[in-house]
């Protein structure tokens, strides 16, 4: 079947876009240079505090027209944080 | 009564509308320069407002406290922070966060906070539908942020405490840090105030209230025109002014520049009318500072008014300060240098209080801008006009009196 490959291709941009949009987030409002936006990369040496990680997942819920719930747990790195929002991206729970 | 711990001003900073320093604002204000202009404001909004206003339109957020900080704050506190740390450089402090500064801290007037981060967040949900608001509006908009950043950034561990007075916010601010120096609780505190109150909500507010000056693009810079005959309302403004006040033997033991003596305070409430001041209770509060400054009233050279140019409250200021100063009263000089800087509100006691400090300083006070015709009932004292007045200034004191009633006087006293 065409249609689960595609899918696949799509999600893997979609990932993609996913980073670039939080590295130019974290740019615009911090000043952080995109390059150190990695998936590896600890959220607390990029400096995202508790109020920037809201401002974060704002961005992402606005962005991206999900619900971010209020219970997750608190990503430590870049890599945690996409997932939470690729997974909700996909429609699974998280 | 005074005691024997004394309180030194020795760091002056503010945000001001003419864009440039301290000595720029205040030549600007000695000869009589107004910064008012016409402001007009159509986003967002159905009908364009066109008020005569004070706006720091120079004022570059991100340039003065980096990216990261000021996207945390609503203006009034980046007007606010901006001018407290510029305080700090100029009494000669460093940015070093080591030093146990736990008997140092922050007091802090606004008479409105963050109006601009409010009305935003209304506008998205009641204009454009939306379900939510931005996540750091609670901190943005919360009264005491200002002093919290004031706090963080300079690493001060005494209290940090905000007031919220009306008009007589940061005077109230000031005035209640002299029982920590002379308790001893505090050796170093930032004071002052900031404002951002252009948001359209606030100035429509104010124009319902019918006691906001008209103008146009030509008259605007006029608009404000304290004691005079043909006065015709207060004019709005943004702004912030940070002092660094210090216990005295503090500052003489670290070789800083003493501008001038925090002597003393005088607070009252008028217990009559919300908006309708009362020459009691301003005479009470004058009195109360003179007194409280170990000052006789003969020692009081240069009073910086209230004058907002109501119809209603200049006439009372005078008769309050003719009630005080009796037969003296045609020599003690009086200027209101919201003729220039319009009404900043929560910042107007601060910035007020550092014209009044400037003026013991340079021993040179700034005039009434506009003041050709003086009212009949705003007679009797010594109207600063036409230009500034050098001469022998031994103390003063700085006026705010706030709807509700609220009466605050500052007495500085000049070091020689």
């Amino acid at each position: 079947m065409q249609l689960p490959v595609v899918g696949t291709i799509h999600f893997a941009i979609m990932k993609e876009d996913n980073l670039t949009v939080l590295g130019e987030f974290l740019h615009k409002r911090d000043n952080i240079d995109p390059a150190r936006v990695t998936r590896e990369a600890s959220l607390e040496e990029l400096k995202v505090d508790s109020l920037l990680l809201l401002e974060v997942l704002f961005e992402f819920e606005d962005r991206l027209g999900i619900k971010i719930p209020r219970d997750i747990r608190r990503p430590k790195t870049v890599g945690d944080l996409l997932e939470i929002v690729d997974k909700l991206q996909a429609g699974k729970g998280v | 009564m005074a005691s024997a711990r004394r309180v030194a001003v020795t760091g002056l900073g503010l945000v001001n509308p003419f864009g440039g320093d301290l000595s720029d604002f205040f030549g600007r204000m000695l000869s009589g320069e107004s910064a008012i202009r016409l402001f007009t404001r159509e986003d967002t909004v159905t009908s364009a407002l066109a008020v005569p206003a004070v706006r720091c339109t120079d004022f570059d957020a991100e340039a003065a406290l980096g990216r990261s900080l000021s996207y945390t704050m609503d203006r009034y506190s980046q007007l606010g922070t901006t001018a407290a740390l510029s305080a700090w450089r100029d009494a000669g402090l460093p940015r070093t966060k080591d030093a146990p500064r736990n008997d140092w801290g922050v007091s802090w007037g606004t008479a409105l906070g963050g109006t601009l981060t409010f009305e935003s967040a209304y506008i998205d949900l009641l204009r454009n539908g939306r379900e939510r608001v931005p996540p750091l509006s609670v901190v943005l908009g919360m009264s005491n942020a200002a002093a919290s950043h004031i706090s963080i950034q300079l690493g001060l561990g005494a209290s940090c405490a905000t007031y919220s007075v009306a008009c007589a916010s940061s005077a109230v601010a000031i005035g209640e840090t002299l029982s920590k120096f002379r308790s001893g609780e505090a050796t170093l505190m930032v004071v002052g105030g900031s404002e951002a109150p252009l948001s359209y909500g606030v100035v429509r507010a104010w124009e319902a209230m019918r006691i906001l000056a008209l103008g146009d693009e030509a008259s605007a810079p006029r608009a404000c025109r304290p004691f005079s005959a043909d006065r015709q309302g207060l004019v709005l403004g943004e702004g912030a002014g940070a002092m660094i006040l210090e216990d005295w033997d503090h500052a003489v033991r670290r070789g800083a520049r003493i501008y001038a003596e925090f002597a003393g305070c005088g607070s009252t409430s008028d217990h009559d009318h919300l908006v309708r001041p009362n020459v009691e209770g301003q005479m009470r509060a004058m009195r109360m500072a003179i007194q409280d400054g170990g000052l006789a009233p003969e020692e009081i050279d240069y009073i910086n008014a209230h004058g907002t140019a109501t119809r209603e409250g200049d006439p009372i200021e005078i008769a309050a300060i003719r009630g005080v100063f009796g037969s003296r009263s045609a020599a003690v000089a009086v200027s209101a240098t919201k003729s220039m800087h319009g009404h900043m509100l929560g910042a107007a006691g601060a910035i007020e209080a550092i014209i009044t400090v400037l003026s013991l300083a340079s021993q040179e006070a700034p005039p009434t801008a506009h003041l050709d015709d003086v009212d009949r009932e705003c007679t009797g004292v010594r109207h600063i006009t036409g230009g500034s007045l050098r001469g022998s200034l031994r103390a003063a004191l700085s006026n705010s009196f706030a709807f509700g009633g609220s009466n605050t006087v500052l007495a500085f006293r000049a070091v020689h």
